[in-house]
């Protein structure tokens, strides 16, 4: 595999075209790119065919593009019918999202961010802060490299590939360890603001968080927590205006 | 928000551009966590402290975001600048509700301009669709290229928009200390609103819920014996 390397930093800005209409396509299209160079000598045809179907509607979550980017590039040097190339694109986009979600955007952000948080808050500081960096950036980076090499290496075979691999296992379990560090956050980030406001500005506190889970629950996400906050923002804000 | 030197003001403005970058774009490396984008902001302008402050409670309310697919969301990246820039030199305890109400309000604007920033895109890849067919690998890094300049732009206009408030509630927002704790009261308390309802519904019935409480358990015994 050549321009491996390259097609990895551009797979860094995999969404830098992110639109509605072919999604991370484009993205995909430019990571693609080093990885089809050598058919350009081989089979200029072939890779001008190539190049129009790298760019085309794509979506994944971002950390596991590289399986479907390798996974394509191997088929097209095996001169696979382009058709059947499209159709591992499109199949590949569900279980690559969802997968990716539930690996990254559910586990390993809150996880690594609650055990950050409470590590800030019993005194670690911005050290805790630089090891969520260098820890995430690890395992994303190494994920992204194990998926490139993974993908073209399996070609057509990829979705045989993901099954094997330890992705799927590593959803089932990050899932509990990610609520159980966000929950180990929670309490103590209320006690690291809410210790210095004494009893009635905790049960104040604790009052707004109280409200503020009853009617998210109530209005669904017609009010977000943003506007949650914001709305009760301006109403102590006027309150306090009108003298109450 | 004490008076910020003129290179703080353009290193925070680099800071939040690289951050709004760092959201979708470019390289997704988690420098747009509050609590990454605060820590570094305020250390940029000399206040570690309130960058800490400010960056915790808005993660929390990052921590109600799934940032999936075409998901709308919030950008806390440039918004926690904002509010970093805003809390500097001002006790926590007066100037983290203001802070993090302007963060919000960033926030909000941050997420609005992602939504004009992935039409601009559609209608770029519009304009260069027979290219695109002819397999044109020029096109592609053109388009590329001009989406992360434009969200380099969105991050730029934002951060100096967060700035702008930052600046304006400074000078003009008077508030008395009974406002200004409530402000932050209202602040805590929505943000453990967020974080807890967005932790419950992403646990939903299953061993994650169990584990959530173990661990709210042993974050409540750990407070309350510190």
């Amino acid at each position: 595999m050549t321009g491996g390397w390259r097609a990895l930093l551009r797979l860094l800005a995999v969404q830098g075209t992110w639109n509605y209409e072919r999604m991370l396509g484009v993205g995909m299209g430019y990571a693609a790119e080093p990885l089809l160079e050598d058919l350009k000598t081989v089979d200029p045809v072939r890779h001008g065919e190539a190049v129009v179907r790298s760019a085309e509607f794509f979506n994944c979550n971002p950390n596991l593009a590289g399986l479907a980017l390798g996974a394509t590039a191997r088929a097209e040097y095996e001169a696979v019918p382009g058709a059947q190339i499209a159709r591992l694109r499109t199949a590949l986009c569900s279980p690559l999202g969802a997968l990716g979600d539930d690996l990254f955007w559910a586990g390993i952000v809150p996880a690594l961010s609650g055990l950050a948080l409470a590590a800030v808050v019993l005194g670690a500081g911005w050290w805790a802060v630089a090891a969520l960096l260098a820890v995430y950036n690890t395992v994303r980076f190494g994920t992204a490299v194990w998926a490139i090499r993974t993908g073209f290496a399996a070609g057509m075979r990829v979705g045989a590939a993901i099954g094997a691999s330890w992705v799927p296992r590593a959803v089932v379990r990050i899932g509990p360890v990610a609520g159980a560090c966000v929950g180990l956050a929670i309490p103590l980030v209320a006690a690291w603001y809410l210790r210095g406001f004494g009893s009635v500005g905790g049960i104040g506190a604790l009052a707004v968080a109280a409200v503020g889970a009853s009617v998210s629950r109530w209005f669904g996400p017609a009010l977000t927590s943003v506007r949650f906050a914001l709305l009760a923002m301006v109403l102590l804000v006027f309150f306090r205006w009108v003298g109450l | 928000m004490i008076e910020l030197a003129p290179h703080a003001v353009l290193l925070l403005l680099v800071w939040g551009t690289i951050v709004a970058l760092d959201l979708v774009s470019v390289p997704q490396a988690m420098l747009s966590r509050p609590l990454v984008a605060g820590t570094v902001a305020g250390w940029l302008a000399g206040d570690v402290e309130a960058g800490l402050r400010v960056g915790v409670l808005l993660e929390l309310f990052a921590l109600d975001v799934l940032p999936i697919g075409a998901v709308r969301y919030p950008d806390y990246g440039p918004a926690t600048v904002a509010g970093t820039a805003l809390a500097i030199g001002a006790p926590w305890e007066l100037g983290l509700g203001i802070s993090v109400g302007l963060g919000l309000l960033v926030a909000a604007i941050g997420g609005w301009s992602l939504q004009v920033v992935r039409r601009m895109n559609a209608h770029a890849i519009q304009r260069r669709t027979a290219a695109l067919a002819a397999g044109e690998s020029g096109a592609i890094r053109w388009l590329q290229y001009t989406g992360l300049l434009r969200d380099a732009a969105r991050g730029v206009i934002v951060t100096a928009l967060g700035l702008l408030g930052a600046w304006g509630l400074s000078r003009w927002a008077a508030l008395d200390r009974q406002t200004a704790v409530g402000l932050t009261l209202v602040a805590v308390g929505a943000g453990l609103s967020a974080v807890a309802g967005g932790a419950v519904r992403s646990a939903g019935r299953g061993a994650r819920l169990k584990w959530l409480a173990a661990g709210a358990v042993a974050g409540t015994v750990l407070a309350v014996f510190r």
